[in-house]
């Protein structure tokens, strides 16, 4: 193709642009965070003595440790949990077909525009009823049930997908439907399975609505509802605030480029299949 | 495939039967019908009447969910547990408008032993504060000037002033109008202003001399207009009549003829540019990191910032009350306590109460409400007070409540006059007033609609 | 995994044998092991299902339930009819927070995919290169890090003294700054923006993949008829990635609507309900002013308006397929 001089320079200014664009609030971020405690530092204005202790403070104050534990463990109750369930569903509607199938997928799909904020009074209820509230249950038991429409939905477009003679096969090979799950369909689902675990997994790190609601104690949530909780204290103080985002964010940006290919991949083909 | 519909459609008609069971079966008792439970059996006291006051000598661990920002706490909490080592707090921290929000249910749902109250009639309504009646027979807190405690009582109409005791103050408040020593000085104000025109005058020499009159906060969930609101309502004003209305004494109205005159003084400020430009966006953090900046001229304040400005601005800030309209006439000023309440459902109702008497009896809890905390400690008339220095910021807030107290002028904040009226009502007109989509006249009208409906609702 | 999928193949040929034999026996041996099948197959949907019913049918229930009853939380619960439906229409901040909501989708949504288009149709002849695969991951970063924390970087770089406005003193539009968020007129754009930032990167991104799927000799048959950029866009590009338009305005329409966390952190739904939006509403009233049937007709008529808005674009991107 083609490409003149002057489209080529155009194009690399617009790219270059946007990407400054998306940066720059990161390096504001930062900048900031170098600043004494307490101050109104304005624009991106280095400091003259750069206090890298706000990010030990920071540390401290938020009980970093305590609420990169807690993110885990809810991401391990959520992920696994939600992968498996899902899969065995998207398995029976799109591959099986059972009687009725249609019917159960459409009453999954009802789901998938339904944004949270409207259903979280009842489960508030719900939760306290159950006794449930303030601890991490609070946030893994509804996220399973809340992933379930996007996550139905992406299996059984996966399972869709496999031509039926791949079972019809194995099972004259002796296979029962167990087998034949485990042996044939999982292995063939990894690449629809770890694309589906990716966006899970950031959709839980940044779940702040259930959080906020659900747990009081920041020790108890996700790592965006931790966020929330620390601006909640050291809002007034906006160096540390900085400081403690920029820690709170470092996990996740870690993750992310360290798997980007497999994040950017996945997050385009959820949008797509969303 | 076309051969499994029909059965499909049959199981499909089964499938949607068994949901819809579900759903019945989950859903068909009113919403909170079951939860209707004991809490109003607790919040009576009769289930804790072993008459044992005090902290005893087992580890105790006090869950205490408090203001951020506010070192008094904390302070009084050390000091607590070096006289008590038995004694330990558990301490959550959120900002004021969060507590407004999470009250309800953290009483309810994960009940602190201490707390930062918001506005307490509904909490008390709904059985969700412990009462302190016996505690205050016990520790002869009834003694105290009855003033002290008036804001804490509520009655079973929900109306405060009068009833059961449902919370304890760490301290009370003083508010008016603190001011830059040396920015005062730049436009030759070299004393208090005694009328409300003559700080009228000083607002617009400092406007002429480049001097921001005042970076009042106004962002948010906060509407910190209220404060010089309020303030101007005393000077125009009754007291009484304010606090009837705070109090939901019955018919009583915010869009007096005075109140909306103080209203309307307030809108002359905002329309003559003495509050900075984009107050509507400020917090009250940034507003007082301005204000130490030397940013501006007045804040519109409470004393709980005297002991912080006493370190911070040594020398350099003073503090007067709200002028009257003539030279001599009476003032007012909100003077509340720094309400605390204990839940119906704590852990450790009797040693809290012990920690409330604490904070007003011990002298070393007393020195440190008014260093740290700034403002006079709660308890009897004739206890022991700490040296303070006049000149300092402390000295003159100090020194300002006995002027309220000759007065009679304290009130409390309009703003505590309901559960929700601050952010849903008060917050949003005030900004409104700022951004000129409101009047003053409007501003009352539309505060005390929704003051009626939530009475009423 | 490699053994696995050569099974599939012999295994079509093996199927063909048995049927000759008897295909009566074979019909019946068949149905037999459909219905045993079905229940098994039915058996596997329960754990998920089990969760969605539990967890979001039947609080979705429960909201519909509780908007016809007036109830703070705690005490009881008195039911009373529609009311809680006309307060929606009667009171301006229940109204504005969905007309504000409607009003986002155009910061969240025609913003970023417009911006999206045109910067992918000047980039896509060389989206193989250094710099744009660079870009893929730096443009990727908004969609990783929590909204929240997106919130809490605008907040501080549109205020008052934040870089927006430094960088327009700079280049002379120091009369107009102000702060951004605490502004009635401009708090929503304001808002806005801070979305349109998240999904600038993803849309582009996608709009991008779908124009590298486009046959590049549609553009050379353009080009010798003599067609310029503009009809170039219009004729050629636009078509082609209409599905991946359509799943941006999706993706980002629902964001908007359901925008609940960087309102929450940068304004609080402030100053003066200007940036209300139905989901702050709905937490307000719930947890706040604890009106728990206000809360859950603005819920429910919020759901209703999400698949209103919806729908009609998932109807436009299938007719697509």
């Amino acid at each position: 193709m083609i490409v003149s001089r002057r489209e080529r320079w155009l194009g690399h200014a617009l790219l270059i642009l946007l990407m400054a664009v998306t940066v720059i609030p990161f390096i504001s971020l930062f900048v900031t965070a170098l600043h004494e405690p307490g101050t109104y530092p304005s624009g991106l204005e280095w400091p003259e003595t750069p206090y890298w202790s706000n990010f030990v403070d920071a540390f401290q104050a938020a009980d970093m440790w305590a609420l990169l534990w807690s993110s885990v463990l809810i991401e391990l109750g959520v992920v696994p949990a939600a992968l498996l369930i899902a899969t065995l569903a998207g398995f029976s509607l799109g591959h099986l077909r059972p009687p009725g199938h249609r019917w159960i997928f459409l009453t999954f799909v009802l789901g998938l525009t339904l944004p949270f904020q409207a259903i979280i009074v009842p489960l508030y209820y719900q939760m306290r009823d159950l006794q449930l509230l303030n601890t991490r249950w609070a946030i893994i038991l509804p996220l399973l049930g809340l992933y379930m429409p996007f996550a139905v939905m992406w299996m059984r477009a996966h399972f869709v997908t496999m031509p039926p003679d791949l079972s019809e096969a194995a099972r004259i090979d002796g296979a029962n439907t167990w087998k034949l799950f485990t042996r044939v369909h999982v292995p063939l689902s990894r690449p629809a399975l770890s694309s589906l675990g990716i966006l899970m997994f950031l959709w839980t790190w940044n779940q702040f609505l259930l959080a906020v609601v659900l747990v009081d104690d920041p020790k108890n949530r996700t790592m965006a509802g931790a966020l929330g909780a620390f601006q909640g204290q050291w809002g007034t103080d906006v160096p540390l605030l900085c400081a403690g985002s920029l820690l709170i964010l470092t996990p996740t940006l870690l993750v992310f480029l360290a798997f980007q290919r497999q994040f950017v991949s996945a997050l385009m083909q959820g949008a797509l299949k969303g | 495939m076309s051969r499994t519909t029909g059965r499909s459609r049959n199981a499909a008609a089964a499938t949607s039967l068994f949901l819809a069971g579900i759903l019945a079966l989950t859903a068909c008792s009113a919403p909170g019908a079951s939860t209707t439970d004991e809490p109003t059996a607790d919040g009576d006291g009769a289930a804790t009447a072993s008459g044992d006051w005090t902290c005893g000598t087992d580890d105790v661990t006090l869950d205490a969910y408090l203001e951020t920002g506010f070192p008094l706490s904390n302070a009084l909490f050390e000091e607590f547990e070096k006289q008590y080592p038995n004694v330990s707090f558990d301490v959550r921290e959120d900002q004021f408008a969060v507590i407004t929000q999470n009250a309800p249910r953290v009483l309810a749902d994960n009940p602190p032993d201490l707390m930062r109250l918001p506005q307490m009639s509904d909490l008390v309504d709904d059985g969700l504060l412990y009462n302190l009646d016996e505690a205050a027979a016990h520790f002869g807190w009834d003694e105290w000037p009855a003033s002290q405690l008036a804001q804490m009582r509520v009655d079973d109409e929900g109306r405060r002033g009068d009833g059961p005791l449902y919370a304890m103050g760490k301290n009370y408040s003083m508010t008016g109008v603190f001011y830059n020593t040396e920015l005062a000085a730049q436009i030759g104000m070299t004393e208090a202003p005694k009328t409300l025109a003559e700080l009228d005058e000083w607002m617009q020499k400092a406007k002429d001399a480049g001097i921001t009159p005042s970076t009042q906060f106004n962002g948010g969930a906060t509407g910190g207009l209220a404060f010089p609101l309020q303030l101007l309502m005393a000077s125009y004003g009754d007291v009484d009549a304010i606090n009837d209305w705070t109090f939901q004494q019955p018919g009583a109205r915010i869009d007096t003829e005075s109140n909306i005159k103080a209203a309307e003084h307030l809108k002359k400020w905002i329309d003559a540019g003495y509050f900075a430009d984009d107050i509507n966006s400020l917090d009250y953090s940034q507003m007082m990191g301005r204000f130490i900046d030397g940013k501006s001229l007045f804040i519109f304040n409470g004393d709980w910032e005297s002991g912080n400005l006493d370190t911070q601005m040594a020398g350099k800030a003073g503090f007067f009350l709200m002028p009257p309209l003539e030279e001599g006439g009476k003032v007012g000023a909100m003077s509340a306590p720094l309400t605390f309440g204990i839940s119906s459902k704590a852990a450790n109702p009797q040693c809290a109460a012990f920690f409330f008497d604490w904070i007003a009896t011990n002298d070393e809890a007393r020195t440190l409400a008014v260093e740290v905390g700034g403002s006079h400690p709660m308890g009897p008339a004739d206890a022991f007070m700490p040296e303070v220095d006049p000149e300092s910021v402390t000295g003159q807030t100090l020194a300002a409540g006995a002027t309220i107290a000759d007065d009679n002028g304290a009130m409390e904040f309009i703003a505590n006059a309901t559960g929700a009226i601050y952010a849903k009502s008060w917050t949003p007109n005030l900004q409104k007033l700022v951004a000129g989509d409101q009047t003053a006249e409007g501003l009352l009208q539309a505060v005390q609609a929704d003051y009626e409906s939530e009475i009423n609702g | 995994m490699n053994e696995m999928r050569t099974t599939g193949a012999p295994g079509r040929r093996e199927v063909a044998a048995p049927a000759s034999t008897s295909l009566e026996a074979r019909r019946r041996a068949l149905k037999a092991r459909r219905l045993r099948r079905g229940w098994a197959a039915l058996g596997l949907v329960v754990p998920a299902a089990f969760f969605y019913v539990i967890f979001v049918l039947r609080p979705l229930v429960l909201t519909v339930q509780y908007s016809f009853y007036d109830w703070n939380g705690v005490g009881a619960s008195t039911f009373v009819g529609a009311e809680n439906y006309t307060r929606l229409v009667e009171k301006p901040e229940l109204l504005g927070s969905i007309v504000n909501a409607l009003e986002l989708i155009i910061y969240f949504s025609f913003v970023p995919v417009i911006l999206g288009l045109l910067t992918a149709a000047t980039i896509r002849k060389f989206a193989a290169s250094r710099l744009a695969l660079v870009s893929r991951t730096v443009l990727f970063l908004p969609q990783v890090i929590p909204l929240v924390a997106a919130g809490i970087m605008w907040t501080w770089l549109l205020a008052t003294d934040g870089l927006v406005n430094e960088l327009m003193r700079l280049v002379g539009l120091g009369s107009i700054t102000r702060a951004w968020l605490g502004d009635t007129s401009t708090a929503l754009g304001a808002v806005g923006v801070i979305g349109a930032w998240v999904a600038l990167g993803l849309c582009l991104l996608l709009l991008l993949s779908g124009m590298t799927k486009i046959d590049p000799a549609l553009y050379e048959a353009a080009r010798i008829d003599g067609a310029g950029a503009v009809r170039e866009f219009f004729a050629i590009t636009l078509p082609s990635v209409r599905q991946e338009i359509g799943v941006c305005v999706t993706v980002t329409v629902i964001a908007a609507l359901a925008a609940f966390d960087i309102v929450y952190i940068s304004t609080q739904g402030g100053p003066a309900n200007s940036t209300l939006v139905p989901g702050l509403e709905i937490y307000y009233l719930g947890f706040f002013s604890r009106e728990v049937g206000q809360a859950s007709a603005l819920a429910v008529v919020f759901m209703v308006l999400v698949l209103a808005v919806v729908l009609p674009i998932q109807r436009l991107t299938k007719e697509e397929d």
